[in-house]
């Protein structure tokens, strides 16, 4: 072989190990996966009434995953999304009775203190992230369950009237904007990015690196707890199940949005939007085709690891903290 | 050159990685009984050409003849078996096995019984093959994991020459060891040679090569440059060999006689750190080079960490001239002190992570307008520091973990400029980098201290102790063991007698 064909073949080569290429591909996946929807559905997806449910059911994931993309960052895991939103739910229903604003703060406490009980242990005890979270996501869970097994708590009227698009979308929004703000322009993002990166060496490097850890905790259960409140005005009542596997459902949004596992500056906050709506419309497409829902998880596993070994950063590899 | 029955022949070796060109057609030979060292700058292809000799890499291009017989091996213990074996520069000991298993792997046949291996037989031979080396230290039956980074040295050592190799190639592996472990690694050379069999030999450090060598080869840019007599030569004329041009002779200090200044910047008194070390005191004044010397384990490495605020567990006092106490590490930087680690991939850069945000890191509260950082300023503030230390980048958004060593230290003193710290603590700054940058951090050590600032510089290399401190502290055990002041007459006999 001749140099010159060497040379071609390793910028054909180049082009797809690239990192653009890579920052490319959740997009391209969220694009394949519309179209292929599109199509078997004879485009029924697309339709204004079926968006809208779509829509409604990107919300509060979206919300949640952006507190678990900064967690995630940071080379952690978060394992008690849904534990987190059963309990908060169940506080803002019973608050809901007394005055919205305090149910409202209610939610995002109780979510930051489950937050903090994770953050407290990891840092502390020096426990890795998805330990804990298994173990917490047991206890919240049972707490849940506690207080919802023989019936489901209602929320007041007053907070089911709240449901609209508009509220549900301008929360959204303004937690993604907010949140993009604080990544890219400010030290917040810079401090977990490189925490993700390199622990040791961001401590060296002057990041309070336990408080980092600490905080990004908290506020993911804090963003959960606000999702909690969106929960509860859409559902209006809140029994066992509430935000059952919607840990699961978090991680595979983020990593089918291109977020590597192993966090730190290859993230993108893309990630978060992609990822979320690439596993809604996939979601969706496969209720509307009809399939019952054993064969819907089979398909979505399928789905799953296929996307995951055509995109994952195998050099980057490890062991999640 | 010497003439002899030639043991390896190298023809045309050539090895690409993607656009770089990492061994260039080179051809040697070794004869039997001869040790040879291979040195060039960092980047120069020495590792990789022996790597392609023991098959971690593939073989480019070329061939390599061992004894007559052509080299074909796809992995170690292929090379192991013709007689091919290797000490490399990082931990090559496999932790979660014990001593034993580490210095048989790959070779566990013989003590295999029908698929069983036969535990006690293997550590009773490993144990045999230790107290041969006289490294009786060292239980053949324990975990590696319970001994520290030396003693695995000492185990891989073991490992590769146990069998007898042919050729031994021992790739930057002083570095790791102390002034024991050297002598040890010497003798094993030097029987190998007295068998009539060859060494290849990697290191920086060329004073101990022209000692412990007896031809050495020069590589640079991946290309085969010469290859000398260790009695013919001396080491400005090997630098100039790596180099390809006159390195001048400004590469140590050549002053003597600097007054140092009465002006304490930092004071450090009877700071402990448990089982490191204990009640170190000492004043450091503006503008001088206050080197640490000692053995590896000797606790001056944790004098720098405590200095930094980074020791954990830490009793006694770091005060700067206002009065201001040292306790962590974002107090350390906002009081403008740097630390440069001797770990320097995982303390002191984030290799995951681009030039760029290396360098902005310490900085960002500086850089950040009432809060907000732009892109544009962190580009910038990156691009000037990296440009000032010469940095060799394909720019500054390219990661770390791709630089070599040097460069990888460039980006270090290029964050901590950037952040203008007037006390610099640098622990062993030059460690395992080539002399172009070694001399180029030398001459921005002077130029620092000309402008004011202190530096407190923590070496394993006594000749650079010798040649850059204003003042050396000597420490033995966790303690200050002696006082020196820059002396033309001072020598390293006078150093080691207060290490050891």
């Amino acid at each position: 072989m001749s140099y010159r064909d060497d040379n071609q073949q390793s910028k054909l080569s180049a082009f797809f190990g690239s990192d653009t290429f890579k920052g490319l591909l959740p997009f391209i996946g969220l694009v394949v996966i519309l179209g292929l929807m599109y199509w078997l559905t004879e485009g029924r997806i697309v339709q204004p009434k079926r968006l809208r449910l779509l829509l409604s059911q990107v919300y509060y994931p979206m919300i949640v995953a952006t507190g678990v993309f900064f967690v995630m960052t940071l080379g952690s895991i978060d394992f008690t999304e849904g534990s987190t939103l059963g309990v908060a739910s169940i506080v803002i229903s019973v608050l809901s009775f007394y005055s919205i604003p305090l149910a409202i703060i209610g939610g995002i406490l109780t979510g930051a203190a489950i937050g903090a009980v994770n953050g407290f242990f990891h840092v502390k005890f020096r426990l890795q992230s998805f330990i804990v979270t298994i173990c917490t996501m047991y206890l919240f869970r049972g707490v849940c369950a506690y207080f919802t097994t023989e019936t489901a708590i209602p929320a007041s009227a007053a907070i089911k009237a709240l449901d609209s698009d508009g509220l549900k979308i301008g929360i959204t929004l303004a937690v993604l904007v907010i949140a993009f703000f604080l990544f890219r322009f400010t030290r917040i993002g810079n401090d977990v990015k490189a925490v993700g990166s390199g622990e040791t060496a961001a401590r060296f490097s002057g990041v309070r690196t336990d408080r980092v850890k600490f905080l990004t905790f908290v506020v993911a259960g804090a963003l959960t707890g606000l999702a909690a409140f969106v929960n509860v005005i859409k559902v209006g009542s809140i029994t066992a199940t509430a935000g059952n596997q919607l840990e699961t459902q978090i991680l595979i949004s983020l990593v089918l949005g291109g977020l590597p596992i192993t966090g730190g500056s290859k993230v993108r906050f893309s990630n978060i939007v992609v990822g979320t709506l690439m596993y809604t419309v996939l979601n969706n497409g496969l209720v509307m085709l009809g399939f019952e829902s054993a064969t819907q998880q089979l398909i979505k596993g399928i789905v799953f690891l296929i996307f995951v070994a055509l995109t994952i950063d195998r050099k980057a590899l490890k062991v999640i903290k | 050159m010497t003439t002899g029955n030639v043991l390896l022949n190298a023809e045309h070796i050539d090895k690409r990685f993607g656009i770089t060109h990492a061994v260039n057609d080179v051809s040697l030979t070794v004869n039997a009984g001869e040790i040879r060292a291979l040195i060039g700058e960092n980047g120069s292809g020495k590792s990789t050409f022996c790597q392609m000799l023991c098959g971690i890499y593939t073989i480019g291009g070329g061939t390599f003849t061992l004894d007559g017989q052509p080299v074909n091996v796809r992995n170690q213990v292929e090379a192991n078996n013709i007689g091919i074996s290797i000490i490399v520069q990082e931990m090559g000991t496999l932790s979660g096995l014990t001593v034993a298993e580490n210095i048989f792997l790959g070779h566990e046949d013989p003590f295999m019984h029908r698929g069983i291996k036969d535990t006690r037989s293997m550590i009773r031979e490993a144990q045999k093959l230790l107290d041969a080396y006289g490294f009786n230290g060292i239980r053949a039956g324990a975990m590696i994991d319970s001994y520290n980074f030396e003693d695995r040295k000492l185990v891989e050592i073991v490992k590769a020459t146990y069998m007898k190799p042919k050729i031994l190639i021992v790739d930057e592996t002083t570095t790791a060891l102390s002034q024991n472990g050297r002598l040890e690694l010497y003798k094993i050379m030097d029987s190998v040679r007295a068998d009539g069999r060859s060494v290849i030999f990697i290191s920086h450090d060329l004073n101990e090569i022209l000692t412990h060598c007896d031809t050495i080869s020069i590589l640079r840019d991946g290309e085969y440059i010469d290859t000398v007599n260790s009695k013919d030569i001396d080491e400005d004329g090997l630098k100039r060999l790596m180099v390809g041009r006159e390195i001048g002779s400004a590469y140590y200090r050549t002053d003597y006689g600097k007054e140092i200044s009465s002006e304490v910047v930092l004071s450090v008194k009877d700071v402990t750190v448990p089982n490191q070390i204990s009640d170190v005191s000492f004043d450091l004044h503006r503008g001088e080079i206050l080197g640490f010397g000692g053995l590896s384990e000797c606790g001056m490495h944790e004098v720098g960490k405590a200095v930094f605020g980074a020791s954990l567990d830490r009793i006694g006092t770091v005060v700067l001239a206002d009065g201001t106490e040292i306790n962590d590490i974002p107090s350390a930087i906002k009081h403008s002190i740097a630390y440069a680690s001797k770990d320097r991939d995982n303390e002191s850069i984030i290799l995951n992570e681009s030039i760029r945000n290396n360098i902005v890191l310490p900085s960002l509260d500086d850089l950040a307008e009432s809060h907000i950082l732009k892109s544009g300023k962190l580009n910038r503030f990156a691009q000037e520091f990296a440009d000032k230390m010469q940095t060799k980048m394909q720019g500054i958004h390219q990661f770390v973990s791709d630089l070599s060593g040097g460069n990888k230290q460039k980006v270090v003193l290029a964050r901590w400029l950037g952040k203008g710290s007037d006390i610099l603590v640098l622990d062993s700054p030059t460690r395992g980098i080539d002399v172009k940058v070694k001399q180029a951090i030398y001459a921005l050590m002077q130029e620092l201290t000309a402008q004011g600032k202190s530096i407190i510089m923590i070496s394993e290399e006594i000749p650079e102790l010798l040649g850059m401190s204003d003042r050396i502290l000597i420490m033995k055990d966790g303690k200050i063991n002696g006082t020196f002041l820059r002396s033309p007459q001072l020598n390293e006999e006078d150093l080691i007698a207060k290490m050891v």
